[in-house]
């Protein structure tokens, strides 16, 4: 089963071979591209993205696996990344996974029943100025403590 | 040419050769998993470090190009030591499956821990735990605990048969192999996958737990079930005495011709031979009308038919004997088959029943099915089928070799022209409806049971040499043939000289100029 | 001397909009490299200016470049290491953020150098919202004539593209990152063949430093004697160096190459929080072997830290007090660079984890005294032994913490059961 993808979203896988000698280069560029539209890549998107671009499928598989950010089951609405790396670390940074752990009532890898937050541990952001560091998404959170926490929480709507 | 120096030794080699083809062919090993000459080096298992000097890392031999004057050193203590600090790697996550790992005694991990390792296991910590029965292909089981990723498997199916059933997924040591969904690995090659892995990752169903390839003797020959003649090893098991049916081939693994085959067999051959080996063998000599069994021995059989010839020679009507022969006979029998009854009786009526042409894969699986057609046709054969009225019309004996004929006929028209024959001599390896028509069966050897030579498609001339021992009554045709012509004294100078198929393949080679000027 | 060269705009507000940079002089360089001076000639400034490769092995940029055969019937490519994955560093990120354009303008004047007309800034996944900033500005660049074809009007054309990872520490590996730019795993290659033969695609490429390729500009506006002098003889210019850990004021300081590591973590990053001594330095991303509290007098040039038997990699300096125990760290490192390991090469794969797996042990409260021992031995069974330098760094600060650490990490064991 393959899914059937928008022609607007084909134009844009379009847009973004044209870049490239080969097809096969735009696979990371399309994984993002579809991940932000369906969430997740199942089987049906590996398939259909490997049509798109001329791959066997098990080529798609053997790229999502080994990134992290790519992931093959949906997720929550905002993905809270906890940097666990030695300068955040040195801040602290373990408090904020606790903190969060304890709130969300939920552990690391996991999703809020609701469906609103998965929180995961994460390697570093490049932002240890800012020490302790998370991302929301795409958003970077630095300087956190407790309460900063808590009020990035309520803005996520 | 360049000259190099490996482990203190001279050694002049093509420039561009690789210091572990280099040391190849001076005859010096290097320990390796995840080379194999048939790929491009991968570099990742990093057993084949040497010491080259000059250089302050140990350098990978496997794909380092030589350079003149470059000293290498395989066996220094610097690459001892690397050798044994990889194995200890491995087998820290390795599992202690040895005892029920059908890979044990042809392990490479083995090997080379008995050369390299030797070292107590310090590891304290929890292996990774995997799956270890994942069905990867039809007769395909892989065990990703044992798996040292050397990934020879994803790369055959990505550079040989460009398939790529099986990929690498995850990351670090997480990484695993593993196929795409369920889609099985089914490309006509899959066997190749078993003697690539150098562990015991990938094994085969049939093969699994049956036997250890210490009880097993192995022979070089030819894969017969089409014209390319693709090398192979057969593997045997000799039987123990008490337990009767215990005596047989357990599987045959390709042996590397570079002008042929390469390093790999097809599933068909491999796969097929060991089914043809094994099953609906004719083993007991029959004579339809008369004698009981009990009192039957080749030596009776054999006069027998030898009266029927004798009284057709006396009678000058030899001409009222045919021929249907198949092309899975061997050089030296279609030659025996020729100077008997061809040149020495005068028979003419000779054709052919083979198996039908299946469609070549475009790599090693030819269309022709059987294994010296070329030869036949060498040897002076009229490669024709036969055609059933006219023979049964003009024949009194006839000689049917193998048991494809009911195929070519799939309407059993060959029955009733069979009816018409007085007598049918039926000279087969395996059984099928044929052998109730005939009124002499007399069992055949296999190709493992017997010597001699094929011509594939390339004219290549082979050996197969007999490594299994055929049971009770069976017998290789050629030497059926040549008690035949003791029996009616054909020419006993000349057949009597014919010791076996050394001897008949001399006479081949003199006689027809073809096989002369191949060694 | 005035110190900031590269950060001289940072505090501009909109500095990546290309109305205020080109009011504050940008693109002035790309204009007298491309106009001014043939290609072979910003090579030469380049290689005279020593300007040392600034993403972690230092190596000479402009030598890099020389390398890429300059007739060759193949395309060539210039692939933007934007993948800033060494823990520690931020440098990269505060670039690409303010000054988008100064990195625009390295790229093209290094493309001009060597005759490349495709470039790919490959950024790490996790900067998605620099990514898009940097597309903004290439889309400005283009519309202003600076990308695209004939440039100037000098015949010479570049495309730039931005290309994102998906979170990957092995793709800041020059053979990682082309491997992940080609669409597949980021497997580094066997070397040789080296990039600037057989790189992107089969074709010669060169593969530099965001900070590398920013710094050129000044080069060329001012020459490699004024950039020589801002640095060391063999070490140019000046260098971005990102402090973070256990002191007060962690960010980007922007001093001379050779600067002594001791006065950036006391002057500059105003030393440790009251009442904390000194315990361990890591003077270029966590890769870099540990120097202790009494070996922080190091000049950070390439040379002066590799002296003192570390490196100055990515610039990166992670300043550790007596408050956290050096398991804490040694246990870091460890799962750092298990988690990251692409998992190809034998001594990589299972000896990161085997070392993971005994630092966790002892985290936990189990480990033995011998444990130290055999870390110091697995680490020195991976280093120089695997496929990719990723061996090293993942051995060698295991290394250096274990032998210098070695007795608070034994008596962190007595009394384990």
């Amino acid at each position: 089963m393959s899914r059937e993808f928008t022609a607007d979203l084909k134009k844009r896988v379009e847009e973004i071979t044209a870049r490239y000698p080969s097809r096969q280069a735009a696979l990371l560029p399309v994984l993002h591209l579809v991940q932000s539209e369906t969430g997740f890549l199942s089987a049906e998107e590996e398939r259909a993205i490997a049509s798109l671009l001329g791959l066997p499928p098990i080529k798609v598989r053997e790229v999502v696996t080994f990134y992290t950010m790519f992931t093959r089951k949906p997720l929550g609405r905002f993905h809270l990344q906890v940097c666990s790396n030695l300068s955040c670390s040195l801040a602290d940074g373990e408090r904020i996974l606790r903190h969060l752990q304890a709130k969300l009532g939920i552990g690391v890898g996991e999703t809020t029943p609701d469906g609103k937050y998965t929180l995961t541990e994460v390697e570093c952001l490049g932002a240890c100025e800012q020490a302790p560091c998370m991302m929301v998404n795409f958003d970077y959170h630095g300087n956190l403590d407790p309460e900063k926490v808590d009020r990035i929480l309520k803005e996520l709507k | 040419m360049v000259k190099i120096f490996l482990d203190g030794r001279p050694v002049e080699v093509v420039e561009g050769t690789t210091v572990f083809k280099a040391a190849q062919q001076a005859g010096i090993s290097i320990p390796h998993f995840c080379y194999h000459p048939a790929f491009v080096p991968e570099g990742s298992c990093r057993l084949c470090l040497v010491e080259i000097e000059g250089s302050p890392k140990l350098e990978l031999s496997c794909s380092m190009v030589v350079r003149e004057g470059m000293k290498v050193s395989t066996q220094s203590p610097a690459v001892r030591e690397a050798r044994r600090a990889v194995l200890e790697f491995i087998l820290a996550e390795h599992p202690l499956d040895c005892p029920i790992c059908d890979k044990a005694g042809e392990c490479k991990l083995q090997d080379y821990y008995q050369d390299y390792g030797l070292t107590e296991s310090v590891f304290r910590e929890f292996k990774e735990k995997r799956e270890k029965k994942v069905r990867i292909g039809d007769q395909l089981i892989l065990d990703r605990e044992r798996c040292v990723l050397c990934t020879r498997c994803v790369r055959f199916l990505a550079e040989i048969t460009k398939t790529h059933e099986l990929g690498l997924f995850e990351r670090g040591i997480h990484s695993e192999i593993g196929g795409y969904e369920d889609e099985p690995v089914r490309n006509g090659y899959s066997g190749n996958l078993v003697d690539l892995c150098p562990v015991g990752a990938i094994t085969d169903t049939e093969f699994r737990f049956k036997t250890r390839p210490w009880f097993l003797t192995k022979g070089e020959s030819i894969c017969p079930l089409c014209s390319r003649g693709c090398n192979i090893y057969i593997d045997y098991h000799p039987g123990f005495p008490r337990i009767p049916g215990s005596a047989k081939v357990y599987r045959i693994r390709p042996r590397t011709n570079d002008a042929v085959n390469g390093p790999w067999i097809c599933d068909h051959g491999r796969y097929g031979y060991v089914d043809l080996q094994q099953k609906n063998r004719c083993e007991k000599l029959v004579w339809n009308k008369g004698q009981t069994t009990t009192e039957l021995s080749w030596d009776k059989v054999l006069i027998a038919i030898a009266e029927r010839i004798k009284a057709l020679r006396e009678s000058s009507k030899t001409g009222r004997i045919s021929l249907i022969l198949t092309t899975w006979l061997t050089n030296e029998e279609l030659f025996l088959i020729k100077k008997i009854f061809k040149d020495g009786l005068g028979v003419r009526n000779v054709s052919f029943a083979d198996p039908a042409p299946g469609s070549e894969d475009g790599f090693l699986l030819k269309a022709e099915r059987t294994p010296n057609r070329r030869g036949a046709m060498e040897i002076g054969f009229e490669l024709k089928p036969p055609e059933m009225d006219g023979l049964s019309r003009d024949t009194d004996v006839l000689f049917v070799f193998g048991s494809h004929l009911p195929g070519i006929y799939r309407d059993g028209g060959w029955k009733a022209a069979l009816e018409k024959v007085s007598v049918k001599i039926l000279v087969t390896p395996h059984l099928n409806e044929l052998a109730s028509s005939a009124d002499f069966v007399l069992p055949a050897a296999f190709l493992a049971e017997k010597s001699g030579t094929l011509t594939n498609a390339d004219g290549r001339v082979q050996r197969i040499a007999a490594i299994a021992r055929a049971c009770a009554d069976i017998r290789p045709e050629g030497q059926i043939l040549l008690d035949l012509a003791r029996e009616i004294h054909l020419d006993d100078a000349y057949f009597g000289a014919l010791t076996g198929p050394e001897a008949v393949h001399r006479e081949l080679v003199k006689d027809i100029s073809f096989f002369g000027a191949r060694p | 001397m005035e110190t900031k060269v590269l950060t001289k705009g940072f505090e501009l507000d909109h500095l990546f909009r290309i109305g205020v940079y080109l009011d504050q002089g940008g693109y002035r360089a790309v204009k007298k490299a491309l106009t001014e001076w043939k290609p072979e000639q910003v090579l030469d400034e380049v290689k005279k200016a020593n300007l040392r490769g600034r993403g972690g092995a230092g190596f000479p940029a402009g030598l890099k470049w020389s390398f890429v055969p300059q007739k060759t019937d193949k395309p060539k490519y210039l692939c933007v290491n934007a993948d800033e994955g060494e823990p520690g560093t931020f440098k990269d990120r505060s670039i690409m953020a303010h000054d988008p354009h100064l990195l625009i303008e390295g790229i093209i004047i290094a493309a001009y150098a060597v005759g490349i007309h495709t470039a790919y800034i490959y950024i790490r996944g996790e900067y998605e919202l620099i990514a898009r900033r940097l597309e903004g500005a290439i889309g400005e660049a283009y519309a202003n004539g600076y990308l695209g074809k004939n440039i100037l009007g000098i015949g010479f054309d570049l495309d730039l593209y931005v290309h994102r990872g998906a979170g990957a520490y092995i793709c800041g590996e020059e053979t990682g990152l082309l491997e992940s730019l080609e669409g597949k795993r980021g497997n580094p290659r066997l070397k040789p063949p080296f990039p600037a033969s057989v790189g992107l695609f089969q074709s010669p490429t060169v593969i530099n430093n965001v900070e590398t390729l920013a710094s050129v500009p000044f080069i060329v506006l001012n020459g490699a004697a004024w950039f020589l002098e801002r640095g060391l003889p063999k070490d140019g210019g000046t260098r971005i160096f990102g402090v973070s850990g256990a002191v007060n004021r962690p960010g980007i300081y922007e001093l001379p190459v050779g600067t002594c590591l001791r006065e950036i973590i006391f002057d500059h990053a105003g030393g440790l929080k009251p009442g904390r001594a000194l315990k361990a330095v890591i003077p270029g991303g966590m890769s870099s072997p540990v120097l202790t509290a009494d070996e922080v007098d190091v000049k950070m040039d390439c040379d002066g830290v590799a002296a003192a038997g570390s490196m100055l990699g990515s610039g990166a300096i992670i300043v550790i007090d007596d408050r956290t125990p050096i398991l804490d760290v040694l246990s870091k490192v460890a799962k750092f660079y298990a988690h990251e390991s692409c998992g190809q090469c034998t001594p990589c794969r299972l000896g990161t984890s085997w070392i993971h797996k005994i630092v966790k042990r002892m985290a936990a409260g189990k480990g033995r005294a011998d444990d130290v021992d055999a870390l110091i031995r697995l680490s020195a069974n991976i280093k120089g032994r695997t496929l990719c330098p990723l061996g090293d760094a993942a051995a060698l600060p295991v290394l250096a913490i274990a032998k210098k650490f070695k007795a608070e990490l034994e008596n962190a064991m007595r009394g384990n059961a």
